[in-house]
């Protein structure tokens, strides 16, 4: 081999997997723009407090911490923020998981029907808050006038305009857009389950709720976790349907961590306390999830 | 079954398999279930923009677009501005009549000067991070500035004052700008503060008290002068309609909004309080405080019960459905009630708003400049920003905006009340005094309102804050039953509390 072609050679190692760095960059890039570099200025504005007269902002890096700590108003925005994600996660993945069972079949029409599954998941979140807003509205909304039908709720009553039902009803449009996200996650973990042991555990006499619970889920497990914590991940940050749908209120009712933050921000303008209360939140999700991928051994 | 054969049978059963083997990211799993809804995508999507209220259809007869401006002016537009042909100035602004009816506009202005002019129109609060975050980095992303009246003195020291730049830019003042011709109180109520001008008065929403005829006549009923009137009215129809699905009355009190906030700022006046004494502390949780706050909670109680949920649109709505047959809110439903669909068209009648039964608080018992009296106006000012790049050419667009001309045709567009005497008096504006799609027939109350009634909200640069935060917020918990167990007392207390601390920590 001659000495330019070594060199070229050389050249070319670097286009290689040997080589990954050039290949990283661009990404590198952009992780450092628009990931790392907003999250170091969101942390250093938290150590700032700002006079809200003068606009002007002076160090004191205990002031929003303490401020937060001790606010009533952010221990109830992270009670909502954990009852919001428990409620909404479990009836998602108890409803993926039955719609799951009834979908997992290769008999005709029923790709159809699971190809329909995924229509909530393409419609931007906004929009569906908008459409159960509408759905709700307690003078013309069909799911308040079926609701108000049964006798459940007086006539006319506002479920988005009330502290008890506010919460539930921006579930609804939660559980209902992102249900489908777990069918399809669970279907995929039944289809590819084994038939050995359930034809064995047949033969054997186990009925179908036997079989259930003592092979399906126990197999499906990782599948499961892994679902609960992109989902719980994605929970944890409300904000889009709380937003469109009540502006966290009627009063606090709805206020998660993300709108508190969101209404400091754009309400008060007061970007430190924001960028503390947005921390808070981060940490929150790190920590929830890291805990939960150690008790249920998930590897990403 | 072949590969093949299984990938297309079940192509999302393989996407969602690979997912969670962690074969392809969440990214690229969900772009390939979204190819399978993608025409329903398309369909949602063109849904979203179709649900923006087009407020065209509420509007006068597109004749006012056709109209070329006056001559003088568009002389000027052509010799001064000219000059700055090809240069994008750029502004956000709420959907306001105004705005709205300026948008179709604009291409006269573009028309003569090559000045682009974008106008972003999104929702109040997006309005006001917007303009924050302009000021707060100094960006200039804005050369003009919508503002709330309730957000003046926060931008006060942000933009330039109108008056001084006319006198100092003699080459671009435009020509018959006649600054005498804004009505005072709207100068002095929206666009002054600590003595100079902040931008030029833009639209002037006022409370005023309307009612529907046709159910006044059904039960024998006169429109109420005082608040005590107007609650027995509303008691009356409520009692007498809720079979058909009426209400006594309507109320904007969606709990952390604005309008919660305008709302309760009004029966706190009409009850003799004020937001703020003299010595700057929070006066809601004074006596007259509480007893307006009672009276609003019994309002409610004979509201929609949407209204704890509806903010002026929703309250819009509750009149143009036939929901409510009275209400003291602002007088720019007029036109949209009397448009050309509209199933109220010619029912609903205007007049000076309600009073209080007790004395106004006078202004030097109040603070911050509050003003206390029966009208509580929700208008907004145009102004121009210190940080623009395009300062040179925003004026002008400005002046052209506000020129006597323009605001007319714009309140002919849009009906609406107008900034300028001049046109209160326009002969065109006055032929608009019929029942009608743009109809003006409501303006002449509104002149008298303005004149006699108006009333402002404190002006302190924490105002936008409390407004929309801690004041609105708290009533809401108040209002549905999530804090405070109905006790009115309490709620204020707990406002007072944290506004006198934030006043205190500002330094104020």
């Amino acid at each position: 081999m001659t000495a330019s072609e070594v060199q070229k050679k050389d050249r070319l190692n670097w286009l290689t997997s040997e080589h990954p760095l050039p290949w990283l960059l661009p990404a590198s890039a952009l992780m450092i723009v628009f990931g790392v570099y907003p999250l170091i200025a969101a942390v250093l504005k938290t150590l700032y407090r700002k006079n809200a007269a003068t606009r002007r902002e002076i160090f004191d890096p205990l002031y929003n911490w303490t401020k937060i700590f001790e606010d009533p108003r952010m221990w109830d925005a992270l009670w909502h923020t954990l009852a919001y994600t428990l409620i909404a996660l479990t009836f998602q993945l108890v409803l993926g998981m039955l719609i799951a069972l009834l979908l997992d079949s290769d008999r005709k029409g029923y790709g159809i029907l699971r190809a329909m599954m995924t229509l909530p998941l393409v419609i931007p979140p906004a929009v569906t808050g908008m459409m159960f807003l509408l759905m709700l509205n307690g003078s013309f909304g069909v799911i308040a006038r079926l609701i108000i039908a049964t006798g459940l709720l007086p006539v006319g009553y506002s479920i988005l305009g009330n502290s008890a039902t506010a919460l539930p009803g921006v579930m609804l449009a939660e559980i209902w857009q992102w249900t489908p996200f777990m069918v399809l996650i669970m279907l995929a973990g039944l289809r590819a389950l084994p038939k050995e042991p359930f034809e064995a555990a047949a033969i054997d006499g186990a009925t179908p709720v036997q079989a259930f619970f003592k092979l399906t889920l126990p197999m499906m497990s990782k599948v499961i976790a892994i679902a609960v914590l992109i989902r719980g991940v994605d929970l944890l940050r409300a904000f889009d349907y709380i937003k469109v749908m009540t502006d966290s209120g009627p009063g606090t009712a709805t206020e998660t961590l993300t709108s508190y933050a969101g209404r400091i921000y754009f309400g008060n303008s007061d970007y430190p306390l924001a960028s503390s209360v947005a921390i808070l939140t981060l940490v929150l999700v790190i920590l929830t999830s890291t805990i939960f991928m150690r008790i249920f051994k998930v590897k990403l | 079954m072949s590969f093949r054969e299984y990938d297309k049978k079940t192509f999302l059963i393989d996407a969602a398999n690979d997912f969670t083997a962690r074969r392809i990211s969440k990214r690229s799993f969900l772009k390939k279930t979204a190819m399978a809804g993608v025409g329903f995508s398309a369909f949602n999507l063109g849904l979203l923009g179709n649900m923006r209220k087009d407020r065209s259809s509420l509007f006068g007869s597109p004749a006012w677009a056709e109209e070329m401006g006056d001559p003088a002016v568009n002389k000027w537009l052509k010799d001064v501005g000219s000059k700055f042909k090809g240069t994008k100035i750029r502004y956000t602004s709420e959907a306001t009549p105004p705005t709205v009816v300026l948008d179709k506009l604009k291409g006269e202005f573009t028309a003569l000067t090559g000045i682009e002019v974008e106008i972003e129109i999104v929702p109040l609060e997006q309005v006001l991070a917007k303009a924050t975050q302009d000021v707060q980095g100094q960006l200039g992303s804005y050369d003009l500035y919508y503002l709330d009246q309730s957000w003046v003195a926060t931008f006060a020291q942000d933009t330039f004052d109108p008056i001084a730049l006319y006198k100092d830019k003699a080459d671009l003042a435009m020509p018959g700008m006649d600054w005498e011709d804004f009505s005072k109180p709207l100068v002095e109520g929206l666009a002054v503060y600590d003595g100079h001008w902040v931008g030029i008065p833009f639209d002037i929403p006022i409370m005023t008290t309307m009612w529907r005829q046709d159910i006044f006549d059904k039960h024998k009923l006169t429109p109420p002068n005082t608040t005590d009137e107007f609650m027995a009215a509303a008691k009356t129809i409520y009692e007498a309609e809720k079979g058909n699905g009426m209400f006594g009355t309507g109320l904007q009190a969606k709990s952390g909004h604005y309008s919660l906030e305008c709302d309760w700022t009004q029966v706190v006046w009409n009850h003799g309080g004020s937001i703020f004494t003299k010595d700057k502390k929070f006066s809601g949780n004074d006596e007259a405080g509480i007893k307006g706050l009672q009276y609003y909670q019994e309002l409610l109680k004979i509201s929609p019960p949407e209204s704890t949920n509806s903010t002026w649109d929703g309250q819009w709505q509750m009149g143009a459905s036939g929901q409510i047959a009275l209400v003291n809110s602002w007088d720019e439903f007029f036109p949209g009630w009397d448009a050309a669909d509209s199933k109220v068209k010619g029912l609903w009648q205007a007049k000076r708003p309600v009073r209080g039964t007790v004395p106004y608080r006078a202004v030097a018992d109040a603070g911050f400049g509050e003003i206390p009296n029966a009208a509580h106006q929700g208008g907004s000012i145009l102004a121009l920003s210190k940080y623009s790049k395009n300062a040179d050419a925003a004026w002008i667009f400005m002046q052209w905006a506000c020129s006597k001309d323009i605001m007319t045709r714009c309140t002919l567009g849009g009906g609406f009340a107008p900034m300028r005497l001049s046109s209160f008096s326009d002969p065109r504006v006055k032929a608009k005094e019929v029942v009608g799609p743009g109809t003006t027939r409501h303006l002449p109350v509104v002149k008298e309102i303005i004149d006699n009634d108006m009333a402002s909200e404190p002006d302190m640069p924490l105002w936008a804050g409390f407004s929309n935060n801690e004041i609105p917020v708290n009533l809401g918990k108040l209002l549905t039953g999530q804090d405070f167990g109905g006790d009115a007392k309490k709620c204020m207390d707990a406002i007072a509390t944290q506004v006198n601390k934030a006043v205190a920590d500002a330094g104020l």
